[in-house]
């Protein structure tokens, strides 16, 4: 019963001031084990707020986050599963599920959380996963219209991953719920 | 644990109750269970029995079902409203919002399941074990939330638990025996060929195991057992229990595995929370009062006194020992009582122990009245909690000797909450046995209105004694005592401030009143005229000796701190002082003081200064006692003139205290002081005598001595009858105070006669460096007495003034 926070692209300060209040007030510390931030923080404070909700902290660099140290990629394992991390600016065409499947099978992960679109996707592909959290703060975008703010909520347990989507649309919390099972036996990279 | 054991507890438990016919006398769980109330009485059929147990296995699978959430279990087709029911969410009431609050009391319940008898081999670390406690009293804790979790709760459980799980041993080791009937194979039972084989393999069994359920009958059973009906009933009775096919089915199967939590959990929730019954442990938990309770105390408060009440009437010398020490009763009973001794004994005496506090009922036991009345201690008014009462006392009775022969509360206690593993249950049960009946009397004596008075005195004592009242001090028996020295030593000082002539001395002293007016204080407010003399009394005194001291300092030599305070005392009270401390209640020790030595003579007096002394300040009395020991060289060396400075003192300290009343005028404080007086100065006066007889070497002094000493006296005894007399008259009184009945001013007006004596001295000394005031020339000491009477006079006139004006 892990719950694993999937999180990206605020671009605070530059392209929004804050997290939206509804989604501030369900964050809370001490129900979350892990963060995965795409990038796009960009700035320092954002980073700590984060890692007040959670001290298992990890980003990925955006290309406009100000910290310069942060890591390209990332992969991590919660329970059975095996999670990457990247940030999607890097893989072009932005948001083409192919090649964020290159992507998947080179890093060897079961889950993909990547941004950059600012448009939350999870999409079932190959025995494994793909989520986009789209932009906590609904910051604009140049690829998207209409950006909702949204984040994404992972619960891991055992072989099954719950996903919680949580989207403020015209200002209400709406939430969506996808469950993903993982095979037992997983062959990596096919 | 091995079914060795099992086998252990059974012959013992049978002996045990080889008096009556216990049935299940093997099977402890269901015996406890039985008794507490899970499982209707034992004279009841097996098929009740399941149905009982059935139905309350049913409700607690209803419980845990309602309960104990897991998020993942909700249906994904059921229309759960996902901004409700996400783990974020913010309602109280979500899936997830509980999800986490169990989790964090499961938490709080993990830190204490880790710690439970941590042994390697214990049972109670298994997993199983562990998921099964923590699940209980998670489900305990979320229904009953008034009360929450306490630690200890947890140690309640854990051998309700384990002697499910020993029964479960025992019933495995009973089917190994009679595998043939426990089995549950549906062959044919006896064909001939396999009569044979079956035989053979009772034989096997019967010649593996050593001993049996005690029936030898069993080994007298050859192949030839067949038919339920052979096996004796015990067995019979055991595989009623266990068999899958009774009533109510696998639900009913009473020594079940399958349903140790279900069995467990009811067991606990009896125990702590009895509807129907008395003692109900979850009250010790509670930190607030009962509802009903006469006292107002948290029940496990009331326990605690209720302990102490009955050691008191059955060994009052441990009581008062320990209440002098200082040894709270709660102290030691929370931990006893909250977990019924479970910490106090090993699991195996303990369980022994519970054996028999279930076996008393738990009904409320009232010989008259029915209606509901105040208890003092409500939570143990049943024969159960007599019980307990009973052997927390027999423990306390064990420990009797290691108790009695400390004298430290801290090294008491942990001797009672580290009891010796050697004790012998067996005898503290059958000691708690005979204390039951007292026990049973105690609580409902004080419970019922016909001992309101008794209750409310022993709800006060019991209060007194829980919330620590400390152990009566000689102080608190001896008030009047005290107060009567206070007064006599404020009569003191007004003589001695009316004696007063050196106006520095009299500076000092009231500067020293003051401060003994800071230091010590009296109770008594209609006599505020008293504190200040009493304070400044001897302070007087010790300011006058101080100055008598810068005059003769060889005479003096003390190594006293400068505070002329310690001084005064150390002069005139050492001795008496070391006395008085510890016989403060005694009477007047006027006689033993005055037996003493020369100083003795200052003894009456000296013991108002040396007891308002000890009541203000200890520590003058201790430097008073350091100083004794100079003062003794002292006087061995200048016997009269120490005598005569004692004197002086003395009446210094009169005329202080004369002063001091007729500077604070107070109608009741002569009289007040006349009664307290009397006795010490009367005394004095005997001691004077005595001393002026034993001692004095110059007949002069002693006789002038006693002069002024009577004149003080029997001017004193004018004044307080006589408000508006002429002091003049003084010297005409004074043969006619002689045969005066009041010795109360007698004394006082000797004790300002000693000190218009010391004044005089004092004078002398000044004039003359040598000690012995013997040798002086009588004239001499004639014409300084006088001089100094008269000037004690005019003070003493002053204070009659100021009475009069009364």
């Amino acid at each position: 019963m892990v719950l694993v926070l999937a999180i990206g692209d605020l671009h605070i300060p530059h392209r929004a001031a804050d997290l939206p209040l509804k989604f501030k007030s369900m964050l809370v510390p001490g129900k979350i084990q892990h963060i995965l931030c795409t990038g796009n923080l960009c700035i320092k404070e954002v980073h700590e707020y984060l890692k007040s909700l959670c001290p298992d902290l990890h980003i990925t660099r955006g290309e406009y986050d100000e910290d310069a140290r942060y890591p390209e990629n990332k992969t991590l394992t919660i329970g059975q599963f095996k999670l990457g991390l990247c940030h999607g600016h890097q893989i072009v065409p932005w948001g083409d599920l192919d090649s964020l499947a290159m992507l998947q099978r080179q890093l060897d992960v079961d889950i993909l959380v990547t941004g950059h679109t600012h448009q939350f996707k999870a999409y079932k592909h190959e025995g494994g996963v793909v989520i986009n959290p789209g932009s906590a703060t609904g910051a604009y975008s140049s690829i998207t219209y209409d950006v909702n703010p949204s984040f994404v909520l992972m619960d891991i347990d055992g072989l099954r991953v719950v996903v919680y989507v949580y989207e403020l649309i015209d200002g209400e919390v709406k939430v969506d719920k996808i469950d993903f099972k993982k095979t037992a036996a997983t062959q990596s990279a096919h | 644990m091995p079914p060795v054991s099992a086998l252990d507890q059974t012959p013992s438990s049978s002996a045990h109750e080889s008096s009556t016919v216990v049935r299940f006398s093997s099977l402890r769980g269901v015996r406890w269970r039985i008794d507490l109330g899970v499982l209707p009485s034992s004279s009841s059929s097996i098929v009740d029995l399941r149905r009982v147990a059935a139905d309350s296995r049913r409700r607690y699978a209803n419980l845990r079902r309602r309960l104990i959430v897991d998020p993942h279990l909700s249906k994904d087709d059921i229309n759960s409203d996902l901004v409700k029911d996400n783990p974020l969410s913010q309602s109280p009431d979500s899936i997830w919002s509980r999800y986490f609050r169990n989790a964090e009391v499961e938490k709080m319940l993990d830190q204490d399941l880790s710690r439970l008898y941590p042994d390697q081999e214990s049972y109670f670390q298994t997993t199983t074990c562990q998921t099964m406690l923590r699940r209980i009293l998670l489900l305990w804790c979320l229904i009953h939330p008034e009360c929450g979790y306490r630690q200890g709760m947890h140690e309640q459980l854990a051998p309700l638990l384990y002697v499910l799980h020993v029964d479960l041993q025992y019933l495995s080791h009973v089917r190994g025996q009679y595998e043939d009937h426990f089995n549950d194979e549906f062959q044919g039972v006896s064909l001939p060929e396999t009569d044979l084989s079956a035989n053979y393999r009772f034989e096997k069994i019967m010649n593996r195991n050593i001993g049996t359920d005690g029936d030898n009958s069993s080994q007298g059973k050859t192949a030839k057992v067949r038919s339920l009906d052979e096996l004796d009933p015990e067995t019979k009775d055991i595989f009623f229990m266990s068999d899958a096919y009774g009533a109510e089915g696998e639900l009913g199967v009473i020594l079940s595995e399958k349903f140790m939590e279900h069995d467990a959990y009811c067991m606990f929730d009896i125990l702590m929370n009895d509807a129907h019954g008395v003692v109900a442990m979850a009250e010790f938990f509670s930190p607030s009062p009962s509802i009903g309770s006469s006292t107002g105390l948290p029940p496990i408060i009331e326990a605690a006194s209720a302990i102490y009440q009955l050691l008191a009437t059955v060994d009052s010398s441990l009581h008062s020992h320990l209440v002098e020490l200082g040894v709270e009763p709660q102290y030691f009973a929370m931990r006893w009582l909250r977990v019924l001794f479970g910490r106090e004994f090993p699991l195996e005496d303990l369980l022994i122990m519970w054996d028999k506090i279930f076996s008393y009922p738990n009904n409320k036991n009232f010989p008259h009245q029915a209606n509901e009345l105040e208890f003092r201690c409500r939570i143990l008014c049943s024969p159960r909690g007599a019980f307990i009462l009973a052997m927390a006392v027999s423990v306390l009775l064990h420990l009797r000797s290691s108790l009695l022969a400390t004298d430290f509360a801290t090294a008491c206690l942990q001797r009672l909450l580290n009891i010796p593993e050697d004790l012998n249950v067996k005898k503290l049960i059958e000691k708690a046995k005979s204390l039951q009946a007292l026990a049973l009397d105690l609580v409902f004596s004080s419970c019922s209105q016909g001992g309101t008075s008794r209750y409310n005195r022993e709800g006060r004592r019991g209060h007194s004694l829980s919330y620590g009242s400390s152990p009566i001090t000689p102080n608190q028996l001896s008030d009047s005592y005290w107060e009567e020295k206070w007064r006599s030593m404020y009569a003191s000082e007004e003589l001695k401030k009316g004696n007063s002539t050196t106006t520095t001395s009299s500076d000092k002293k009231k500067e020293a009143v003051a401060r003994k007016f800071s230091l010590s204080r009296t109770g008594s407010v209609p006599c505020p005229m008293e504190i200040p003399n009493k304070n400044g009394g001897p302070s007087d005194e010790k300011t006058i000796v101080d100055s008598n001291t810068e005059n003769d300092q060889s005479k003096y030599r003390c190594g006293i701190p400068s505070t002329s305070e310690v001084e005064t005392e150390s002069y005139f009270h050492g001795e008496q002082d070391d006395q008085n401390i510890k016989r403060k209640q005694s009477d007047v020790a006027g006689e033993t003081c005055f037996s003493a030595e020369n100083l003795s003579t200052m003894t009456s007096p000296l013991r108002m200064v040396n007891d308002h002394e000890y009541d203000s300040d200890e520590s003058s009395a201790t430097s008073s006692s350091l100083v004794v020991d100079s003062y003794d060289e002292i006087n061995h060396v200048e016997e009269p003139c120490s005598y005569i400075i004692d004197k002086e003192g003395i009446t210094k300290c009169i005329s202080e205290s004369g002063h001091g009343s007729g500077r604070e005028e107070t109608d009741a404080a002569p009289l007040k002081q006349q009664k307290p007086l009397a006795g010490r100065f009367q005394l004095f006066q005997k001691s004077n005598r005595g001393g002026c007889q034993g001692n004095l070497e110059n007949g002069t002094a002693e006789s002038k001595t006693s002069l002024l000493m009577q004149i003080v006296a029997l001017f004193l005894f004018y004044k307080f009858n006589h408000p508006r007399c002429n002091s003049f008259s003084v010297h005409e009184r004074m043969k006619d105070e002689d045969k005066d009945i009041n010795v109360t001013l007698r004394t006082i007006g000797k004790s300002m006669f000693d000190k218009i004596q010391i004044i005089e001295l004092a004078l002398k000394k000044d004039q003359i460096p040598e000690n012995s005031g013997n040798s002086r020339s009588n004239a001499d000491d004639l014409g300084q007495q006088q001089i100094a009477a008269f000037a004690a006079l005019d003070e003493l006139q002053k204070i009659s003034n100021l009475l009069s004006e009364m």
